[in-house]
C-alpha cells in the first residue's frame, strides 16, 4: 500500500491549518481510511488539543528521529476511531531540531501501512514549512478572504510550484463570511480564486462551532448539524475524488436559519 | 450551547444595526491593492524600480510636455491573463519646439557626461535617441493648446504590455533591472511612504 502524503500549509499563522488538518483527517478516517497526522509545528504544537489527545503523548516526532523510540510507539490513537493516530510535535525543541531529509524519511515509512498521511504544516516560509513539505506530493493551501492571508498564500503557491515533488495543490477558503460577502465588504470565493489562480478544494464558512469544538477537543466534523463540519466532510469526499457541489452558502436551509433570515429581514425594515 | 449563542448573536445583532458595516464596500479597495501588491510580489518589481521607473518616464516626458509631476500616476491593471501599466499625468501645456529642442540637447550633453563617468543609465540616453527620431515638431506646435486635453487622459507608456508571469520567468526588463538593484533594497520601505 502506497498512500497519500498531503501537506496542509498557508504561509499566515491563523487561518485554521490545524483545525483544517484534525477536521479532513478526521472526516478521512470516517470514511475508514487509515490516517496518520504529524504535527511539524515544533514548539508550537497544537493538534493534540484539537483532537482532545494532549494528555497521551508520551513520545513526538523528534523521539522518533533521534531514536528513543520507535515510529509505531510514538503514533497516539484517536480516541473514537481506531483508523486514525497522531505523530506529534515537541513541544520542548524547536524547528531545527528537525531536518528535510528525515521527515521526507518518516512519511515515506508512514504512507507504507497508511491510506493518507496529512502534514499540519508550521506557519512561515523557514525551515519548518520546509521540513513539513519535504515528503509530501500533495499540498492543501489553507487561506481567508483577508488580503494578508491571500498574500501570504500566494507566497505558498510560488514555493510550492517550484517543488518538484509537490504533484498538485489546491486552495481551502476557511472563515468565509457570506453576510459580509452580500455586503460587498470581504471578497468572493470568486475573487479570491481568479486573483490566485489555484483550483478550490473547499470553502468552510465562519462557524462559532470551531470555537466549541475546539474546546471539547472533538473536530467539528463529527458534529452532523454544523456547516463547517459538512464542508469539511464535503473537503474529504473531494480528497478521495468524488464531486461534490461547493455549499451554497447564500442559502443556509434549516430551523435556525430560517429565524435569522426573519431578524434579517426585520432589520432591513427598520 | 451553540443553539444558545445563535440565538443570542442573532437577537444581539438585531440591536446593533450598524455591526461591521463600516463606512461602505472595500472588497474592491481590498482587490484593487491585493492584485497590485501580488504584481510587485510576483515580478519583484520593487517599489524602489517602480519609482525609479516613474523618474525616467518624467524626465521622458517633460521634455515635450509641461505637467503636472506630483499627480502622475504609475499603476498596473488587469485585463485578463494580461496586465497593462497605466500611466496618467495631467498636463499642463505642450512644449514649443525650440523648448523641445533645448531639453533634448540638454539630456544629451547629460547622457554623454554619463557615458563618460559610466554607462550606468542606457535606458535614457536610448530613450532620448528614441524620442529624437520620432520628433515630430509640426504636430506639437500645432496642437500647442488642444493636446492638453486630448491627452490629459490615461496612456499607455512606452513599455506597455507585459505577459503576466507566475513566478518562473520574469520579463527581461524587470531582470537587468532587479539584478542592478537588488543591492539597494534596504531602502524599499522608505520608497514605498515616498509613493
Amino acid at each position: 500500500m502506497t498512500g497519500r502524503v498531503i501537506v496542509i500549509t498557508s504561509g499566515k499563522g491563523g487561518v485554521g491549518k490545524t483545525t483544517t488538518s484534525a477536521n479532513i483527517g478526521t472526516a478521512l478516517a470516517k470514511e475508514g481510511y487509515k490516517v496518520v497526522l504529524i504535527d511539524t509545528d515544533l514548539g508550537l504544537r497544537n493538534l493534540d488539543l484539537l483532537l482532545g489527545l494532549e494528555n497521551r503523548i508520551v513520545y513526538t516526532i523528534v523521539d522518533v528521529i533521534e531514536e528513543r523510540c520507535k515510529l509505531k510507539q510514538a503514533l497516539v490513537k484517536d480516541k473514537k476511531n481506531p483508523n486514525l493516530s497522531l505523530l506529534a510535535a515537541a513541544q520542548t525543541r524547536d524547528k531545527s531540531a528537525v531536518n528535510a531529509e528525515q521527515l521526507k524519511d518518516i512519511c515515506d515509512k508512514l504512507k507504507e501501512k497508511n491510506d493518507f498521511v496529512l502534514i499540519d504544516c508550521p506557519a512561515g516560509i523557514e525551515q519548518g514549512f520546509q521540513n513539513a513539505v519535504a515528503g509530501a506530493s500533495e499540498a492543501i493551501v489553507v487561506t481567508t478572504p483577508e488580503m494578508s492571508a491571500i498574500r501570504d498564500a500566494d507566497r505558498i503557491i510560488g514555493l510550492l510550484e517550484a517543488k518538484e515533488e509537490i504533484k498538485s495543490y489546491k486552495l481551502l477558503l476557511n472563515r468565509v463570511r457570506p453576510n459580509l460577502i452580500k455586503s460587498n465588504d470581504m471578497m468572493s470565493v470568486d475573487d479570491v480564486v481568479e486573483i490566485l489562480s489555484c483550483p478550490l478544494i473547499g470553502i468552510i464558512p465562519e462557524d462559532t462551532g470551531i470555537i466549541t469544538s475546539t474546546n471539547k477537543g472533538e473536530p467539528i466534523v463529527n458534529d452532523e448539524n454544523s456547516m463547517a463540519g459538512k464542508a469539511y466532510r464535503n473537503v474529504a469526499q473531494r480528497i478521495l475524488g468524488e464531486e461534490v457541489p461547493f455549499l451554497d452558502l447564500d442559502e443556509p436551509k434549516g430551523f435556525m436559519a430560517k429565524i435569522k433570515n426573519v431578524f434579517a429581514k426585520l432589520k432591513a425594515k427598520v | 450551547m451553540g443553539l444558545f449563542s445563535d440565538i443570542y448573536n442573532t437577537v444581539a445583532r438585531f440591536f446593533r444595526p450598524q455591526e461591521e458595516q463600516g463606512e461602505g464596500p472595500s472588497k474592491a479597495v481590498a482587490a484593487n491593492r491585493l492584485k497590485l501588491v501580488l504584481m510587485q510580489d510576483r515580478t519583484n518589481l520593487t517599489p524602489k524600480i517602480l519609482e525609479q521607473m516613474r523618474g525616467e518616464l518624467i524626465d521622458l516626458l517633460s521634455k515635450y510636455l509641461e505637467m503636472d509631476k506630483e499627480l502622475l500616476e504609475l499603476n498596473f491593471e488587469q485585463e485578463g491573463d494580461q496586465v497593462a501599466l497605466m500611466l496618467s499625468i495631467p498636463v499642463i501645456r505642450a512644449k514649443d519646439e525650440d523648448e523641445i529642442e533645448e531639453a533634448i540637447n540638454a539630456s544629451k550633453s547629460e547622457d554623454e557626461e554619463n557615458e563618460e563617468s559610466e554607462g550606468d543609465n542606457e535606458d535614457s540616453s536610448e530613450n532620448a535617441e528614441d524620442s529624437e527620431g520620432s520628433e515630430n515638431p509640426e504636430e506639437i506646435e500645432n496642437s500647442e493648446t488642444a493636446t492638453p486635453q486630448g491627452e490629459s487622459g490615461e496612456e499607455e507608456t512606452p513599455k506597455p504590455k507585459k505577459k503576466r508571469s507566475k513566478k518562473v520567468s520574469q520579463p527581461e526588463e524587470i531582470e537587468n533591472h532587479t539584478s542592478e538593484k537588488d543591492i539597494q533594497q534596504e531602502n524599499l520601505v522608505e520608497n514605498m511612504q515616498g509613493e
